[in-house]
């Protein structure tokens, strides 16, 4: 079930055994105004199949700039940007979006939320209803799938959020701090979740946050972006085995990390 | 299904209903003596009895003010109906083209500052004697209402679910569809009950200038025959039909914005999953 | 509540310029439209008016004739006084019940019927009750502003912020400081509301009086050029309204922004400079 919840044909068709670059990113560049304000200034990466890549640093820094143009949702201003090796020109199917807020829509039930994406793709039938059910069971609020979102908590909203997120049956799943409004407790449940729930279907993620902690639990490679102009300012390998504990955030290895990321930001 | 009733509410209520009637017979009690001390001037204010005769005679034993109460209740339905319609027109309009809404705008402020109800003697020699001229002028004081919050509506969608739904590439009108129209549906609705009753007094002023038949001019006649206990009555009657007109909108907002109550959101959750899970084992089969 | 929407959003610039270009020439275009109309026979002169005529009107009234000066001055004071006593009386009396929760909620269903009949339904019973003058006018406006003021004042006292009146309790303010200091601005936003609602019904309130029995007044105006199908006149009147509503709404919308000043961003900074200057002045450390 899990690997059916993605659509993988594109790699098994390009039929390399290696995890090829699925985000490719040459001088990526953003500026507003005119070119006066320069949110973004060349950015060079790439991404793997199967990554989860945390971008982090101070507000300015263009790392919900970055995301918001993989997405597909901001044009950038200069360079090359390849997702699956097609240039990006605005929202595609396999790239998907979750958000701070969890913009579910009131009049709908949670399971009707999941739905969304395939309405928008007018195709709903009862497979896509199964689906949309087990997704949420996925995230365990297979008893909550005809409850309406005021009645559901927030951290239990950004779940079907989330569930929403995998009916697009998009592999590339980008998140702008989903959990930034949410507490603690939460926030590290629902980090946990994350984490094997993306492992599990084996997606790709760009996961924006200004938690430094949070950024490294996740991630396979931390992006440390700089304000001023924003850049990425260094690419930092997280080699921590997994499935990782919420424990491991004590052991010195982990706040060797943390340190390191600190240095990188510096006076930022 | 039986639903479920819920005996304590029942019983609360019940106690609340019971306190209201008694502050009700109390001021009314209080009227009384005020009259029959020669406190109140009763040619003016008569008492309550003589409002109370007036009732009876109106409803039970003349009868006439069915047939007045039902025209007045079509003029101001009609009239809602038409400037209520014309108002969401332009609003969908004014909400899809920025530029549409800028050349509308002045003349729906112009139409909004004026007093809809100077235009009365105006409508009467366009429309004459009948029931359009009270329909025409309910239709043009109830249409700013409705325009004016149909559009905000429309046009104040959260940013962030617009965002969201570009992301998952919906058409403009899918967007439109599904995002701005239910989102437009609550203040739309409270548009829609000042409208309402808006239009009623439209119907009525018109009804005071030139008519014929309607509750208006029924308590009109009342009013300058010197007969207030009728008059009285007669207004005690336009209260019925406002709020009988403000509860036909209320109805159906409480069907159509469903989210907004927490009991009504249940029964339309359960209904929800009880057509998911036949549909579900339908397919299985 | 229809007043907080951008209905003509502002371009800069240029742009501003080109589009009030547009919308003289559509206006333009609209009255050449139906004055040509009117001279093909597909509109009635006798019931619509051309807009040759109506200029003609609005010399001939305002001017030539001068008649309608009185008229206007006569409803305007009914307007305004109706409104100030009106509104003053529904504000008052809202304030009382407003301290007290159970006189709001046994006051409840009746304000509810209330609101749900046309206030101005009770024209004619005052007027058969007062007579034809000036002062049936007075208090039927005065009965149409009443009400919106009076809800309006006790939903701004009745939604007061419960983490404020602790803050203020905690102080050790007492009732008249919590009042005064903290429910009265606080509710402002809404008095100024039903003000605004009262003030859109005084004008049309005092024109039904007009119409219903009348000696003088722009109501009887209207209704007498009507009933001689002379149109144009007419129409000039109803202009004037346009005009005098126009007057009217600018006037409150400049009252809602110095009272209400922290709503809105220019003005909260207006009043911001202001306060620094008189802080300042006040120290004498005005460098």
């Amino acid at each position: 079930m899990a690997e059916a919840i993605l659509d993988t044909s594109r790699e098994a068709r390009a039929g390399s055994s290696r995890p090829a670059a699925v985000i490719r990113a040459r001088g990526l560049s953003k500026t507003f105004g005119g070119g006066r304000i320069v949110a973004l200034k060349e950015a060079d990466f790439e991404v793997r199949r199967g990554e989860f890549i945390s971008l982090v640093g101070p507000s300015g820094c263009g790392k919900s700039t970055l995301l918001r143009i993989v997405a597909g949702l901001l044009d950038h201003s200069g360079g090359t940007l390849e997702l699956h090796g097609s240039p990006v020109t605005g929202p595609r199917n396999d790239v998907a979006m979750m958000f701070q807020k969890p913009t579910l829509l009131p009049w709908r039930t949670a399971v009707e939320n999941v739905l969304l994406p395939a309405e928008i793709a007018g195709k709903v039938g009862p497979a896509e209803r199964k689906r949309a059910l087990d997704l949420l069971g996925m995230t365990g609020l297979r008893e909550f799938a005809f409850s309406f979102p005021s009645q559901l908590s927030g951290g239990m909203q950004q779940r079907v959020a989330l569930a929403r997120l995998l009916q697009t049956g998009a592999d590339l799943l980008m998140l702008d701090e989903p959990f930034g409004a949410l507490d603690e407790f939460t926030r590290e449940h629902l980090n946990v979740e994350l984490a094997r729930i993306t492992q599990e279907v084996g997606a790709t993620v760009l996961f924006v946050t200004h938690n430094i902690g949070e950024a490294i639990f996740l991630a396979d490679r931390v992006f440390v972006m700089t304000p001023r102009p924003g850049q990425i300012a260094k690419i930092i390998d997280v080699p921590l085995p997994r499935p990782r504990d919420p424990s491991i955030q004590v052991t010195p290895e982990f706040n060797a990390l943390v340190a390191q990321v600190r240095s990188t930001l510096g006076g930022h | 299904m039986t639903p479920r009733i819920d005996f304590l509410s029942f019983a609360g209520r019940g106690v609340a209903l019971t306190k209201h009637l008694a502050v009700f017979a109390a001021l009314m009690a209080l009227w009384e003596f005020a009259a029959r001390f020669g406190l109140v001037d009763t040619i003016l204010l008569p008492p309550p009895r003589q409002i109370a005769q007036g009732l009876i005679q109106l409803y039970i034993e003349n009868r006439e003010i069915y047939w007045h109460f039902w025209v007045t209740f079509l003029e101001a339905l009609g009239g809602f109906l038409i400037g209520g319609g014309l108002g969401l027109i332009l609003a969908v309009g004014s909400a899809q083209s920025p530029s549409f809404r800028r050349y509308v705008a002045p003349y729906a402020i112009a139409l909004n500052v004026t007093p809809g109800l100077a235009l009365t003697p105006i409508i009467i020699a366009w429309f004459g004697f009948g029931m359009s001229s009270k329909v025409a002028l309910g239709a043009i004081v109830c249409f700013f209402p409705v325009f004016v919050n149909t559009l905000i509506g429309l046009t104040r969608t959260d940013e962030d679910t617009l965002e969201m739904f570009r992301s998952l590439g919906a058409s403009r009108w899918q967007t439109f569809l599904k995002l701005q129209v239910p989102e437009a549906l609550p203040i739309t609705f409270a548009g829609c009950k000042i409208a309402i009753t808006t239009a009623l007094v439209g119907a009525v002023v018109a009804e005071f200038s030139q008519g014929t038949a309607g509750i208006g001019i029924l308590m009109q006649r009342f009013a300058f025959a010197l007969d207030m206990s009728s008059a009285i009555a007669a207004l005690l009657s336009m209260s019925l039909l406002g709020l009988i007109l403000f509860y036909l909108i209320e109805i159906l907002d409480d069907l159509i914005v469903f989210w907004r109550r927490d009991r009504r959101m249940e029964a339309v959750g359960r209904r929800r999953q009880a057509r998911w899970e036949a549909g579900l084992s339908k397919s299985r089969d | 509540m229809t007043d907080v929407v951008d209905l003509a959003p502002v371009q800069a610039g240029a742009s501003r310029e080109r589009s009030w270009l547009n919308h003289a020439a559509i206006f333009l275009g609209l009255m050449l439209l139906w004055e040509g109309s009117s001279h093909l026979g597909w509109l009635d002169p006798l019931f619509f008016p051309r807009p040759s005529d109506i200029l003609v009107g609005f010399w001939r009234l305002y001017i030539t004739q001068g008649n309608i000066w009185g008229h206007l001055g006569l409803t305007m004071a009914e307007v305004l006084a109706g409104f100030a006593a009106g509104s003053l009386l529904g504000i008052a009396l809202a304030l009382v019940v407003g301290m007290s929760d159970r006189i709001r909620r046994y006051m409840k269903p009746y304000v509810v019927v209330l609101e749900a009949t046309p206030r101005i339904a009770i024209g004619p019973v005052i007027i058969a009750a007062f007579g034809f003058g000036w002062t049936s006018k007075v208090v039927i406006v005065m009965l149409v502003c009443f009400f919106a003021p009076f809800v309006n004042t006790l939903n701004g006292m009745v939604n007061a912020d419960r983490d404020q009146l602790e803050m203020m309790r905690s102080m050790g303010a007492s009732k008249w400081q919590v009042f005064c200091k903290l429910m009265l601005p606080d509710a402002m936003p809404e008095i100024m509301g039903g003000l605004r609602l009262a003030m859109a019904s005084a004008l049309g309130g005092a024109l039904v009086a007009e119409f219903i029995a009348s000696n003088a007044g722009m109501g009887l105006l209207i209704n007498q050029y009507t009933g001689v199908l002379n149109m144009a006149s007419a129409f000039v009147c109803v202009l004037t309204l346009t005009g005098l509503g126009f007057a009217i709404m600018w006037a409150m919308e400049a009252v809602d922004r110095r009272i209400v000043f922290w709503n809105d961003r220019e003005s909260t900074a207006e009043v911001s400079k202001r306060l620094a200057l008189a802080w300042a002045h006040r120290n004498g450390d005005l460098a």
